[in-house]
Protein backbone atom coordinates (compact mmCIF):
# COMPACT_ATOMS: atom_id res chain seq x y z
CA UNK A 1 0.00 0.00 0.00
CA UNK A 2 1.31 3.43 -0.83
CA UNK A 3 1.69 5.92 1.97
CA UNK A 4 -1.03 8.45 2.51
CA UNK A 5 1.33 11.41 2.41
CA UNK A 6 2.66 10.39 -0.99
CA UNK A 7 -0.85 10.13 -2.40
CA UNK A 8 -1.73 13.55 -1.04
CA UNK A 9 1.41 14.93 -2.68
CA UNK A 10 0.42 13.35 -5.96
CA UNK A 11 -3.08 14.81 -5.70
CA UNK A 12 -1.62 18.25 -5.10
CA UNK A 13 0.56 17.95 -8.20
CA UNK A 14 -2.51 16.85 -10.17
CA UNK A 15 -4.33 19.96 -8.89
CA UNK A 16 -1.56 22.02 -10.42
CA UNK A 17 -2.08 20.20 -13.72
CA UNK A 18 -5.79 21.04 -13.57
CA UNK A 19 -5.01 24.73 -12.99
CA UNK A 20 -2.54 24.79 -15.87
CA UNK A 21 -4.95 23.16 -18.30
CA UNK A 22 -7.77 25.48 -17.22
CA UNK A 23 -5.57 28.52 -17.75
CA UNK A 24 -4.58 27.19 -21.16
CA UNK A 25 -8.16 26.57 -22.24
CA UNK A 26 -9.19 30.05 -21.17
CA UNK A 27 -6.36 31.85 -22.93
CA UNK A 28 -5.48 29.98 -26.09
CA UNK A 29 -6.53 30.86 -29.59
CA UNK A 30 -5.51 27.61 -31.16
CA UNK A 31 -8.57 25.39 -31.50
CA UNK A 32 -6.78 22.18 -32.32
CA UNK A 33 -4.84 22.16 -29.08
CA UNK A 34 -7.88 23.08 -26.96
CA UNK A 35 -9.41 19.68 -27.59
CA UNK A 36 -6.28 17.79 -26.65
CA UNK A 37 -5.83 19.95 -23.57
CA UNK A 38 -9.42 19.21 -22.61
CA UNK A 39 -8.70 15.51 -22.97
CA UNK A 40 -5.62 16.01 -20.81
CA UNK A 41 -7.69 17.76 -18.16
CA UNK A 42 -10.15 14.91 -18.10
CA UNK A 43 -7.27 12.47 -17.84
CA UNK A 44 -5.98 14.41 -14.84
CA UNK A 45 -9.40 14.06 -13.24
CA UNK A 46 -9.28 10.33 -13.88
CA UNK A 47 -5.90 10.22 -12.12
CA UNK A 48 -7.29 12.23 -9.19
CA UNK A 49 -10.23 9.82 -8.90
CA UNK A 50 -7.82 6.87 -8.88
CA UNK A 51 -5.61 8.52 -6.26
CA UNK A 52 -8.68 9.22 -4.12
CA UNK A 53 -9.66 5.58 -4.47
CA UNK A 54 -6.33 4.58 -2.96
CA UNK A 55 -6.91 7.09 -0.19
CA UNK A 56 -10.52 6.21 0.63
CA UNK A 57 -11.19 2.89 -0.98
CA UNK A 58 -14.75 3.53 -2.14
CA UNK A 59 -15.53 1.66 -5.31
CA UNK A 60 -17.70 4.43 -6.74
CA UNK A 61 -14.54 6.41 -7.39
CA UNK A 62 -13.20 3.60 -9.56
CA UNK A 63 -16.45 3.57 -11.52
CA UNK A 64 -16.30 7.35 -11.94
CA UNK A 65 -12.72 7.07 -13.17
CA UNK A 66 -13.71 4.40 -15.67
CA UNK A 67 -16.72 6.23 -17.03
CA UNK A 68 -14.82 9.53 -17.22
CA UNK A 69 -11.97 7.89 -19.04
CA UNK A 70 -14.14 6.28 -21.66
CA UNK A 71 -16.42 9.24 -22.25
CA UNK A 72 -14.31 12.34 -21.70
CA UNK A 73 -10.86 11.18 -22.65
CA UNK A 74 -11.79 9.07 -25.66
CA UNK A 75 -15.30 9.55 -27.06
CA UNK A 76 -15.99 13.29 -26.68
CA UNK A 77 -12.54 14.55 -27.80
CA UNK A 78 -12.78 12.15 -30.73
CA UNK A 79 -16.16 13.56 -31.74
CA UNK A 80 -15.02 17.15 -31.47
CA UNK A 81 -11.82 16.48 -33.36
CA UNK A 82 -13.89 14.94 -36.12
CA UNK A 83 -16.15 17.99 -36.31
CA UNK A 84 -13.13 20.23 -36.47
CA UNK A 85 -11.68 18.31 -39.33
CA UNK A 86 -14.94 18.68 -41.23
CA UNK A 87 -15.50 22.38 -40.67
CA UNK A 88 -11.84 23.25 -40.77
CA UNK A 89 -11.76 26.06 -38.25
CA UNK A 90 -8.24 26.28 -36.95
CA UNK A 91 -8.23 29.39 -34.85
CA UNK A 92 -10.71 31.11 -32.59
CA UNK A 93 -9.91 34.77 -32.53
CA UNK A 94 -13.27 36.36 -31.94
CA UNK A 95 -14.30 37.18 -28.41
CA UNK A 96 -17.32 38.68 -26.70
CA UNK A 97 -16.87 41.10 -23.81
CA UNK A 98 -13.57 39.71 -22.55
CA UNK A 99 -10.20 39.11 -24.12
CA UNK A 100 -8.27 36.02 -22.97
CA UNK A 101 -5.91 38.11 -20.87
CA UNK A 102 -8.74 39.84 -19.06
CA UNK A 103 -10.55 36.60 -18.43
CA UNK A 104 -7.37 35.12 -16.98
CA UNK A 105 -7.10 38.04 -14.59
CA UNK A 106 -10.77 37.84 -13.69
CA UNK A 107 -10.54 34.12 -13.03
CA UNK A 108 -7.75 34.91 -10.58
CA UNK A 109 -10.06 37.22 -8.65
CA UNK A 110 -12.81 34.61 -8.85
CA UNK A 111 -10.55 32.02 -7.27
CA UNK A 112 -9.70 34.40 -4.47
CA UNK A 113 -13.37 35.15 -3.82
CA UNK A 114 -14.31 31.46 -3.86
CA UNK A 115 -11.43 30.68 -1.53
CA UNK A 116 -12.55 33.27 0.97
CA UNK A 117 -16.22 32.35 0.66
CA UNK A 118 -15.60 28.65 1.11
CA UNK A 119 -13.24 29.13 4.01
CA UNK A 120 -16.16 30.63 5.92
CA UNK A 121 -18.36 27.64 5.21
CA UNK A 122 -15.94 24.74 5.46
CA UNK A 123 -14.01 24.66 8.69
CA UNK A 124 -11.04 22.37 8.49
CA UNK A 125 -7.70 22.36 10.19
CA UNK A 126 -5.75 19.13 9.51
CA UNK A 127 -3.92 18.66 6.23
CA UNK A 128 -6.38 16.07 4.99
CA UNK A 129 -9.26 18.50 5.38
CA UNK A 130 -7.07 21.09 3.71
CA UNK A 131 -6.65 18.88 0.65
CA UNK A 132 -10.38 18.41 0.33
CA UNK A 133 -10.94 22.12 0.78
CA UNK A 134 -8.55 22.87 -2.08
CA UNK A 135 -10.34 20.34 -4.24
CA UNK A 136 -13.62 22.14 -3.59
CA UNK A 137 -12.16 25.56 -4.36
CA UNK A 138 -10.58 24.26 -7.54
CA UNK A 139 -13.80 22.55 -8.58
CA UNK A 140 -15.91 25.69 -8.30
CA UNK A 141 -13.23 27.83 -9.91
CA UNK A 142 -12.97 25.41 -12.82
CA UNK A 143 -16.73 25.63 -13.17
CA UNK A 144 -16.71 29.41 -13.30
CA UNK A 145 -13.71 29.50 -15.60
CA UNK A 146 -15.55 27.16 -17.95
CA UNK A 147 -18.50 29.50 -17.80
CA UNK A 148 -16.27 32.38 -18.71
CA UNK A 149 -15.00 30.47 -21.74
CA UNK A 150 -18.61 29.77 -22.70
CA UNK A 151 -19.70 33.37 -22.74
CA UNK A 152 -16.53 35.01 -24.00
CA UNK A 153 -16.02 32.97 -27.14
CA UNK A 154 -18.02 33.36 -30.30
CA UNK A 155 -17.52 30.01 -31.96
CA UNK A 156 -20.03 27.34 -31.03
CA UNK A 157 -17.33 24.73 -30.78
CA UNK A 158 -15.33 26.59 -28.14
CA UNK A 159 -18.51 27.35 -26.25
CA UNK A 160 -19.11 23.64 -26.01
CA UNK A 161 -15.57 23.08 -24.81
CA UNK A 162 -16.13 25.67 -22.12
CA UNK A 163 -19.27 23.86 -21.08
CA UNK A 164 -17.39 20.58 -20.98
CA UNK A 165 -14.70 22.03 -18.79
CA UNK A 166 -17.46 23.41 -16.54
CA UNK A 167 -18.69 19.87 -16.12
CA UNK A 168 -15.17 18.81 -15.19
CA UNK A 169 -15.38 21.34 -12.39
CA UNK A 170 -18.63 19.83 -11.17
CA UNK A 171 -17.03 16.41 -11.20
CA UNK A 172 -14.03 17.67 -9.24
CA UNK A 173 -16.25 19.36 -6.68
CA UNK A 174 -18.37 16.24 -6.41
CA UNK A 175 -15.35 14.03 -5.83
CA UNK A 176 -14.02 16.15 -3.00
CA UNK A 177 -16.99 17.51 -1.15
CA UNK A 178 -20.25 15.71 -1.65
CA UNK A 179 -20.77 12.10 -2.48
CA UNK A 180 -22.33 12.60 -5.87
CA UNK A 181 -24.49 9.53 -6.59
CA UNK A 182 -22.99 7.56 -9.41
CA UNK A 183 -26.23 7.51 -11.35
CA UNK A 184 -26.26 11.31 -11.55
CA UNK A 185 -22.66 11.36 -12.72
CA UNK A 186 -23.58 8.83 -15.37
CA UNK A 187 -26.59 10.86 -16.50
CA UNK A 188 -24.48 13.99 -16.77
CA UNK A 189 -22.07 12.19 -19.01
CA UNK A 190 -24.85 10.94 -21.25
CA UNK A 191 -26.08 14.53 -21.42
CA UNK A 192 -22.62 15.64 -22.46
CA UNK A 193 -22.42 13.12 -25.24
CA UNK A 194 -25.81 14.21 -26.56
CA UNK A 195 -24.65 17.82 -26.31
CA UNK A 196 -21.58 17.07 -28.38
CA UNK A 197 -23.67 15.31 -31.00
CA UNK A 198 -25.96 18.33 -31.09
CA UNK A 199 -22.95 20.56 -31.58
CA UNK A 200 -22.16 18.72 -34.75
CA UNK A 201 -25.50 19.91 -36.00
CA UNK A 202 -25.24 23.40 -34.49
CA UNK A 203 -21.82 24.17 -35.82
CA UNK A 204 -22.78 23.26 -39.35
CA UNK A 205 -26.04 25.19 -39.35
CA UNK A 206 -29.07 25.37 -37.13
CA UNK A 207 -30.91 27.89 -39.25
CA UNK A 208 -31.78 25.48 -42.01
CA UNK A 209 -34.49 22.96 -42.75
CA UNK A 210 -33.58 19.33 -42.63
CA UNK A 211 -33.20 19.01 -46.41
CA UNK A 212 -31.17 22.13 -46.58
CA UNK A 213 -29.05 20.95 -43.69
CA UNK A 214 -28.42 17.70 -45.47
CA UNK A 215 -27.23 19.62 -48.49
CA UNK A 216 -24.94 21.74 -46.37
CA UNK A 217 -23.41 18.67 -44.82
CA UNK A 218 -22.74 17.40 -48.29
CA UNK A 219 -21.16 20.65 -49.26
CA UNK A 220 -18.78 20.51 -46.36
CA UNK A 221 -17.83 17.00 -47.22
CA UNK A 222 -17.47 17.26 -50.92
CA UNK A 223 -16.74 20.78 -52.11
CA UNK A 224 -14.00 21.43 -49.63
CA UNK A 225 -12.11 24.13 -51.42
CA UNK A 226 -15.04 26.46 -52.16
CA UNK A 227 -16.43 26.57 -48.63
CA UNK A 228 -13.75 28.02 -46.46
CA UNK A 229 -15.09 28.72 -42.98
CA UNK A 230 -12.65 30.66 -40.87
CA UNK B 1 34.61 38.18 4.17
CA UNK B 2 35.97 34.70 4.64
CA UNK B 3 38.05 32.51 2.39
CA UNK B 4 35.15 30.31 1.32
CA UNK B 5 33.26 33.28 0.01
CA UNK B 6 36.20 34.61 -2.00
CA UNK B 7 36.63 31.18 -3.49
CA UNK B 8 32.92 31.13 -4.30
CA UNK B 9 33.22 34.42 -6.16
CA UNK B 10 36.09 33.08 -8.25
CA UNK B 11 34.51 29.69 -8.96
CA UNK B 12 31.10 31.06 -9.85
CA UNK B 13 32.42 33.72 -12.22
CA UNK B 14 34.88 31.36 -13.88
CA UNK B 15 32.29 28.66 -14.43
CA UNK B 16 29.64 30.96 -15.79
CA UNK B 17 32.06 32.64 -18.21
CA UNK B 18 33.33 29.27 -19.35
CA UNK B 19 30.05 27.49 -19.93
CA UNK B 20 27.51 30.10 -20.93
CA UNK B 21 28.42 30.28 -24.65
CA UNK B 22 28.01 26.52 -24.83
CA UNK B 23 24.29 26.64 -24.05
CA UNK B 24 23.64 29.33 -26.65
CA UNK B 25 25.07 27.06 -29.32
CA UNK B 26 23.31 24.05 -27.83
CA UNK B 27 19.90 25.71 -28.28
CA UNK B 28 20.84 26.56 -31.86
CA UNK B 29 21.89 22.96 -32.42
CA UNK B 30 18.61 21.58 -31.08
CA UNK B 31 16.66 23.99 -33.26
CA UNK B 32 18.72 22.94 -36.28
CA UNK B 33 18.01 19.28 -35.54
CA UNK B 34 14.28 19.86 -35.37
CA UNK B 35 14.50 21.57 -38.76
CA UNK B 36 16.43 18.63 -40.19
CA UNK B 37 19.71 20.48 -40.52
CA UNK B 38 22.92 19.42 -38.86
CA UNK B 39 23.55 22.92 -37.54
CA UNK B 40 26.73 24.63 -36.38
CA UNK B 41 29.12 22.99 -33.94
CA UNK B 42 28.25 23.33 -30.26
CA UNK B 43 31.45 25.34 -29.82
CA UNK B 44 30.53 27.83 -32.52
CA UNK B 45 29.75 30.64 -30.06
CA UNK B 46 33.26 30.37 -28.61
CA UNK B 47 34.76 30.67 -32.10
CA UNK B 48 32.58 33.67 -32.87
CA UNK B 49 33.56 35.38 -29.65
CA UNK B 50 37.28 34.78 -30.28
CA UNK B 51 36.94 36.07 -33.83
CA UNK B 52 35.11 39.18 -32.67
CA UNK B 53 37.69 39.88 -29.95
CA UNK B 54 40.40 40.08 -32.61
CA UNK B 55 38.54 42.61 -34.76
CA UNK B 56 38.81 46.36 -34.45
CA UNK B 57 36.00 48.47 -33.02
CA UNK B 58 34.30 51.00 -35.26
CA UNK B 59 32.16 53.75 -33.78
CA UNK B 60 29.59 55.74 -35.64
CA UNK B 61 30.62 59.45 -35.87
CA UNK B 62 27.35 60.36 -34.17
CA UNK B 63 27.93 58.19 -31.16
CA UNK B 64 28.90 59.52 -27.77
CA UNK B 65 30.62 58.14 -24.71
CA UNK B 66 27.60 55.95 -23.91
CA UNK B 67 28.42 53.72 -26.85
CA UNK B 68 31.92 53.19 -25.48
CA UNK B 69 30.99 52.33 -21.91
CA UNK B 70 27.85 50.30 -22.58
CA UNK B 71 29.50 46.93 -23.30
CA UNK B 72 31.56 47.20 -20.14
CA UNK B 73 28.66 48.34 -17.96
CA UNK B 74 26.38 45.65 -19.33
CA UNK B 75 28.84 42.85 -18.82
CA UNK B 76 29.80 44.12 -15.37
CA UNK B 77 26.19 44.43 -14.22
CA UNK B 78 25.32 40.98 -15.47
CA UNK B 79 28.43 39.38 -13.99
CA UNK B 80 27.58 40.90 -10.61
CA UNK B 81 24.03 39.61 -11.02
CA UNK B 82 25.54 36.21 -11.80
CA UNK B 83 27.20 36.23 -8.38
CA UNK B 84 23.73 36.33 -6.85
CA UNK B 85 22.79 32.97 -8.31
CA UNK B 86 25.09 30.21 -7.11
CA UNK B 87 25.62 27.69 -9.88
CA UNK B 88 27.35 24.81 -8.15
CA UNK B 89 28.20 25.86 -4.60
CA UNK B 90 26.07 27.77 -2.07
CA UNK B 91 28.08 29.61 0.60
CA UNK B 92 26.76 31.66 3.50
CA UNK B 93 25.52 34.95 2.02
CA UNK B 94 27.51 38.05 2.92
CA UNK B 95 26.22 41.59 2.81
CA UNK B 96 23.59 42.32 0.22
CA UNK B 97 24.72 39.56 -2.10
CA UNK B 98 21.85 37.30 -3.08
CA UNK B 99 19.15 39.88 -2.53
CA UNK B 100 16.43 39.22 -5.05
CA UNK B 101 15.43 42.85 -5.59
CA UNK B 102 19.00 43.94 -6.21
CA UNK B 103 19.32 41.04 -8.63
CA UNK B 104 16.34 42.25 -10.65
CA UNK B 105 17.59 45.81 -10.77
CA UNK B 106 21.08 44.79 -11.87
CA UNK B 107 19.45 43.08 -14.83
CA UNK B 108 17.38 46.24 -15.39
CA UNK B 109 20.55 48.37 -15.29
CA UNK B 110 22.14 46.27 -18.01
CA UNK B 111 19.00 46.54 -20.08
CA UNK B 112 18.81 50.29 -19.57
CA UNK B 113 22.32 50.83 -20.87
CA UNK B 114 21.70 48.51 -23.77
CA UNK B 115 18.65 50.55 -24.77
CA UNK B 116 20.61 53.81 -24.45
CA UNK B 117 23.34 52.46 -26.70
CA UNK B 118 20.73 51.46 -29.23
CA UNK B 119 19.55 55.06 -29.39
CA UNK B 120 23.03 56.53 -29.17
CA UNK B 121 24.35 55.57 -32.58
CA UNK B 122 21.51 57.42 -34.27
CA UNK B 123 20.50 54.56 -36.55
CA UNK B 124 16.77 54.03 -36.86
CA UNK B 125 16.95 50.30 -36.27
CA UNK B 126 18.65 50.79 -32.95
CA UNK B 127 16.00 53.25 -31.88
CA UNK B 128 13.21 50.88 -32.89
CA UNK B 129 14.87 48.04 -31.01
CA UNK B 130 15.25 50.17 -27.91
CA UNK B 131 11.68 51.37 -28.00
CA UNK B 132 10.34 47.83 -28.35
CA UNK B 133 12.62 46.51 -25.65
CA UNK B 134 11.48 49.20 -23.26
CA UNK B 135 7.79 48.61 -23.98
CA UNK B 136 8.21 44.89 -23.41
CA UNK B 137 10.23 45.37 -20.28
CA UNK B 138 7.70 47.77 -18.82
CA UNK B 139 5.01 45.14 -19.37
CA UNK B 140 7.06 42.25 -18.05
CA UNK B 141 8.34 44.13 -15.02
CA UNK B 142 5.19 43.74 -12.85
CA UNK B 143 5.03 40.07 -13.77
CA UNK B 144 8.67 39.56 -12.85
CA UNK B 145 8.17 41.30 -9.54
CA UNK B 146 5.11 39.18 -8.77
CA UNK B 147 6.94 35.97 -9.65
CA UNK B 148 9.85 36.86 -7.40
CA UNK B 149 7.43 37.96 -4.70
CA UNK B 150 5.82 34.54 -4.93
CA UNK B 151 9.28 33.00 -4.53
CA UNK B 152 9.87 35.15 -1.47
CA UNK B 153 6.50 34.12 -0.01
CA UNK B 154 7.18 30.43 -0.56
CA UNK B 155 10.66 30.48 0.96
CA UNK B 156 10.01 33.24 3.50
CA UNK B 157 13.22 34.96 2.44
CA UNK B 158 14.40 37.61 0.04
CA UNK B 159 17.76 36.02 -0.45
CA UNK B 160 18.44 33.63 -3.32
CA UNK B 161 21.13 31.86 -1.30
CA UNK B 162 18.64 31.02 1.44
CA UNK B 163 16.19 29.68 -1.12
CA UNK B 164 18.84 27.44 -2.63
CA UNK B 165 19.80 26.25 0.84
CA UNK B 166 16.21 25.26 1.53
CA UNK B 167 15.67 23.44 -1.75
CA UNK B 168 19.06 21.73 -1.54
CA UNK B 169 18.36 20.65 2.05
CA UNK B 170 14.91 19.28 1.29
CA UNK B 171 16.31 17.58 -1.82
CA UNK B 172 12.83 16.44 -2.78
CA UNK B 173 11.56 16.80 -6.31
CA UNK B 174 9.40 19.79 -7.00
CA UNK B 175 6.41 20.53 -4.83
CA UNK B 176 3.20 21.78 -6.49
CA UNK B 177 3.91 25.43 -5.76
CA UNK B 178 7.39 25.07 -7.21
CA UNK B 179 5.97 23.61 -10.42
CA UNK B 180 3.81 26.70 -10.86
CA UNK B 181 6.75 28.95 -10.07
CA UNK B 182 8.85 26.94 -12.52
CA UNK B 183 6.40 27.69 -15.33
CA UNK B 184 6.39 31.39 -14.48
CA UNK B 185 10.19 31.47 -14.33
CA UNK B 186 10.36 29.69 -17.67
CA UNK B 187 8.19 32.38 -19.25
CA UNK B 188 10.38 35.07 -17.70
CA UNK B 189 13.48 33.29 -18.98
CA UNK B 190 12.05 33.31 -22.49
CA UNK B 191 11.11 36.99 -22.34
CA UNK B 192 14.25 38.26 -20.64
CA UNK B 193 16.58 36.50 -23.06
CA UNK B 194 14.54 37.62 -26.10
CA UNK B 195 13.71 34.18 -27.37
CA UNK B 196 11.07 33.07 -29.79
CA UNK B 197 7.50 33.94 -28.94
CA UNK B 198 8.81 37.40 -28.03
CA UNK B 199 11.80 38.03 -30.25
CA UNK B 200 13.73 35.95 -32.74
CA UNK B 201 17.42 35.91 -31.86
CA UNK B 202 18.41 34.67 -35.31
CA UNK B 203 16.95 37.30 -37.55
CA UNK B 204 18.12 40.72 -38.57
CA UNK B 205 14.85 41.59 -40.22
CA UNK B 206 13.92 45.17 -39.41
CA UNK B 207 10.30 44.38 -38.62
CA UNK B 208 10.95 41.87 -35.91
CA UNK B 209 14.27 42.39 -34.23
CA UNK B 210 14.37 43.70 -30.69
CA UNK B 211 17.54 42.61 -28.98
CA UNK B 212 19.52 42.36 -32.20
CA UNK B 213 18.34 45.82 -33.19
CA UNK B 214 19.91 47.39 -30.14
CA UNK B 215 23.32 45.84 -30.65
CA UNK B 216 23.34 46.34 -34.40
CA UNK B 217 25.81 49.22 -34.19
CA UNK B 218 28.26 47.39 -31.96
CA UNK B 219 31.33 45.92 -33.55
CA UNK B 220 34.48 44.01 -32.76
CA UNK B 221 35.44 43.62 -29.14
CA UNK B 222 32.36 45.49 -27.94
CA UNK B 223 30.05 43.17 -29.84
CA UNK B 224 31.83 40.20 -28.29
CA UNK B 225 31.19 41.65 -24.81
CA UNK B 226 27.52 42.20 -25.62
CA UNK B 227 27.11 38.66 -26.96
CA UNK B 228 28.89 37.27 -23.93
CA UNK B 229 26.73 39.24 -21.54
CA UNK B 230 23.50 38.01 -23.13
CA UNK B 231 24.83 34.44 -22.96
CA UNK B 232 25.72 34.90 -19.28
CA UNK B 233 22.30 36.38 -18.57
CA UNK B 234 20.58 33.40 -20.11
CA UNK B 235 22.68 30.93 -18.12
CA UNK B 236 22.04 32.81 -14.87
CA UNK B 237 18.28 32.67 -15.37
CA UNK B 238 18.51 29.01 -16.36
CA UNK B 239 20.54 28.32 -13.22
CA UNK B 240 17.92 30.06 -11.10
CA UNK B 241 15.20 27.85 -12.55
CA UNK B 242 17.26 24.66 -12.30
CA UNK B 243 18.55 25.12 -8.78
CA UNK B 244 15.08 25.89 -7.48
CA UNK B 245 13.19 23.10 -9.18
CA UNK B 246 15.73 20.26 -9.42
CA UNK B 247 18.41 21.01 -6.83
CA UNK B 248 20.08 17.58 -6.91
CA UNK B 249 23.84 17.60 -6.70
CA UNK B 250 24.37 21.22 -5.69
CA UNK B 251 27.20 21.54 -3.14
CA UNK B 252 26.63 23.30 0.18
CA UNK B 253 30.07 22.61 1.62
CA UNK B 254 33.33 23.39 -0.11
CA UNK B 255 35.05 20.18 -1.16
CA UNK B 256 36.74 19.47 -4.43
CA UNK B 257 34.75 16.30 -5.12
CA UNK B 258 31.49 17.98 -4.20
CA UNK B 259 32.14 20.86 -6.59
CA UNK B 260 33.13 18.48 -9.36
CA UNK B 261 29.92 16.48 -8.97
CA UNK B 262 27.92 19.69 -8.80
CA UNK B 263 29.49 20.99 -12.02
CA UNK B 264 28.75 17.76 -13.86
CA UNK B 265 25.18 17.64 -12.52
CA UNK B 266 24.66 21.28 -13.42
CA UNK B 267 25.98 20.75 -16.96
CA UNK B 268 23.61 17.84 -17.50
CA UNK B 269 20.57 19.64 -16.09
CA UNK B 270 21.35 22.81 -18.00
CA UNK B 271 21.80 20.89 -21.27
CA UNK B 272 18.40 19.28 -20.75
CA UNK B 273 16.85 22.69 -20.13
CA UNK B 274 18.57 24.09 -23.21
CA UNK B 275 17.07 21.21 -25.18
CA UNK B 276 13.65 22.02 -23.77
CA UNK B 277 14.04 25.67 -24.75
CA UNK B 278 15.14 24.64 -28.24
CA UNK B 279 12.11 22.38 -28.67
CA UNK B 280 9.79 25.01 -27.23
CA UNK B 281 11.09 27.56 -29.70
CA UNK B 282 10.81 25.18 -32.62
CA UNK B 283 7.21 24.40 -31.78
CA UNK B 284 6.11 28.03 -31.66
CA UNK B 285 5.87 30.92 -34.03
CA UNK B 286 6.79 34.43 -33.02
CA UNK B 287 3.82 36.16 -31.44
CA UNK B 288 2.46 39.44 -32.60
CA UNK B 289 3.75 42.29 -30.50
CA UNK B 290 0.35 43.20 -29.07
CA UNK B 291 -0.45 39.61 -28.18
CA UNK B 292 2.54 39.33 -25.88
CA UNK B 293 0.66 40.41 -22.72
CA UNK B 294 -1.33 37.17 -22.86
CA UNK B 295 1.95 35.28 -22.40
CA UNK B 296 2.90 37.40 -19.43
CA UNK B 297 -0.61 37.12 -18.00
CA UNK B 298 -0.07 33.39 -17.69
CA UNK B 299 3.02 33.88 -15.52
CA UNK B 300 1.20 36.57 -13.57
CA UNK B 301 -1.78 34.29 -13.02
CA UNK B 302 0.28 31.39 -11.70
CA UNK B 303 2.39 33.45 -9.36
CA UNK B 304 -0.55 35.38 -7.96
CA UNK B 305 -2.22 32.06 -7.33
CA UNK B 306 0.82 30.96 -5.33
CA UNK B 307 0.71 34.13 -3.29
CA UNK B 308 -2.98 33.62 -2.60
CA UNK B 309 -2.35 30.04 -1.49
CA UNK B 310 0.62 31.01 0.63
CA UNK B 311 -1.13 33.93 2.29
CA UNK B 312 -4.43 32.28 3.08
CA UNK B 313 -3.43 28.75 4.00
Amino acid sequence: MIEQVTIEGIIRILFVCVIITAAYIISTRNLLSVVSVYALQSLTLVCIALALYFLEGSVVLLAIAGVTFISKVIIIPYFIATIQEKIRIKRDIEFHYLSPTTSLLISMILMLVIYMALSRIVVGSPSRENLFFFGAVLGISLMLMGMMVTFSRKRAITKVLGFLSMENGVLLFGMFVTELPFIIEFLIIIDLIILVILTTILSVGIDSTLEDYHKRLHRFHLLDDSEEVI
Amino acid sequence: MNFDFVLYLVINTAIILAISPLFVSLIKKVKAWTQGRSGPSVFQTYFTLIKLLKKEVIYSPNSSRIMRVTPLVTLAAILVAALFVPLVFVPEPIGGIGNIILFLYLLALARFFMALAGLDAGSCFGGMGSSREMSISSIIEPTTIIVFAALAFVFKSLNIFDMFFLTAASGSPATPTLILIGISLFIILIVETSRIPVDNPETHLELTMIHEGMILEQSGRNLALMELSSAVKMTVLMALLINLIVPFGIATTLTFAGILIAVIAFMIKCSVLAGVIGLFESSMAKKRFFQLPSLFAMAFFFSTLIIIIEVFS
